[in-house]
């Protein structure tokens, strides 16, 4: 197998692809990276969520920005490219706690809020979570071959986990 | 005064003078600690909206050391102190006295000692602020976290943000001359929207 292009997904962006693609997203704090794989038709989507609920911002334009949003765009546009809703599977990075001495004595923090909202989404989409690295307190990147559907998840505190 | 895009060139002017006096008393704080020339820059007032603000400060995979402050009182907001990891080392041995290059790892002696060279800063910062301003203002324990850049900045902002959509910062870069070395940080100054106005109201600017 040749090098695959690699396509970059910067915050609140998106990319889907189908073949030799490597789609990557570095530095995921409390965001979460949501990755959609139809292996038969070698698809791949990849979202880089910021936040839990399109009601935190008055902006909600960016639909790569919210889990509610970003399921829906990566289904659509992995469809075009011939994807089928019933053979995708989920794999979800990120939603650390980067600063957990601070922890708010009320609520959930973004990283925890923006896990629970991106399994909310995928459930109402009906998209089984395969795979998931999420939570603690270290920010990680991701390396998503589109041919077998692979993700590596890299980190400065845990080195690299493959799932 | 609902948004941060309409503030006026002399409110702007106002903030970077006000942030200027905080950064001076901090460059102070860190020279006198370290033993080192400390130089710092004007500050720059950013607004961005929180997509773009981690690739503003650094490279997003370039590991950081990032000191975290809440500030309450009149003022809410935060503060954030931001090493690159050479800064961050070369610092830490400064507070331990130790010789130059002689600490290649970030243990839990060297966490702490930059954690507390953070809290001097930022409470210099806060001081010189609330002084200036005559408001007062209350450090919380520092918090601190080394990891990737945009890992700490995106959470840093999002966590504890009013605003979701974009972020107003005012940086202060500070060097640290050393020998051959030009070691460089960055400080960051996150005041809550009803802050800011806080703050212009104390200068006579709201």
């Amino acid at each position: 197998m040749s090098a695959p292009t690699e396509i970059r997904v910067k915050v609140a962006d998106f990319a889907v692809a189908n073949g030799g693609t490597l789609l990557v997203t570095v530095g995921l704090g409390s965001c979460v990276a949501i990755a959609l794989h139809d292996p038969d038709a070698r698809i791949g989507g990849l979202a880089h969520v910021l936040l839990p609920s399109t009601g935190m911002s008055q902006d909600r334009s960016n639909r790569a920005k919210f889990p509610s949003t970003a399921v829906p765009l990566l289904c659509e546009r992995m469809q075009a490219l011939g994807a089928r809703p019933g053979r995708l599977r989920a794999k979800i990075v990120g939603g650390a706690s980067m600063f957990t001495s601070l922890l708010s004595a009320t609520g959930l923090q973004i990283g925890e809020r923006n896990v629970v909202a991106t399994r909310a989404a995928l459930e109402h989409a009906g998209i089984p979570i395969v795979g998931q690295e999420v939570g603690g307190d270290y920010g990680r990147s991701v390396y998503f071959d589109v041919r077998d559907g692979r993700l590596t998840v890299k980190s400065l505190k845990a080195g690299h986990v493959i799932l | 005064m609902n948004d941060i895009k309409e503030l006026k060139a002399v409110q702007l002017d106002a903030l970077r003078e006000v942030a200027n006096i905080g950064a001076g008393h901090a460059a102070t704080a860190l020279s006198q600690m370290t033993g080192s020339t400390i130089m710092i820059s004007v500050p720059t007032i950013n607004i961005a909206s929180l997509e773009d603000v981690p690739t503003q400060i650094s490279e997003p995979e370039e590991p950081i050391a990032a000191v975290l402050m809440h500030m309450v009182g009149d003022l809410t907001g935060r503060t954030l102190l931001v090493f690159p990891r050479p800064t961050a080392m070369r610092l830490a041995e400064l507070m331990l006295r130790r010789p130059a290059g002689s600490s290649t790892e970030m243990g839990p002696l060297e966490q702490s000692a930059i954690k507390e060279a953070g809290n001097i800063l930022s409470g210099a910062y806060m001081n010189a602020l609330s002084e200036f301003m005559g408001l007062m203002l209350l450090p919380s324990p520092p918090s601190l976290a080394v990891d990737m850049s945009s890992a700490i900045l995106s959470t840093a902002f999002l966590q504890f943000g009013t605003d979701r959509d974009h972020v107003f910062y005012v940086e202060s870069q500070f060097f640290l001359q050393e020998q051959n070395e030009h070691l460089r940080g960055f400080f960051l100054l996150l005041p809550d929207l009803a802050s800011l106005q806080a703050i212009l109201r104390a200068v006579r600017l709201a």
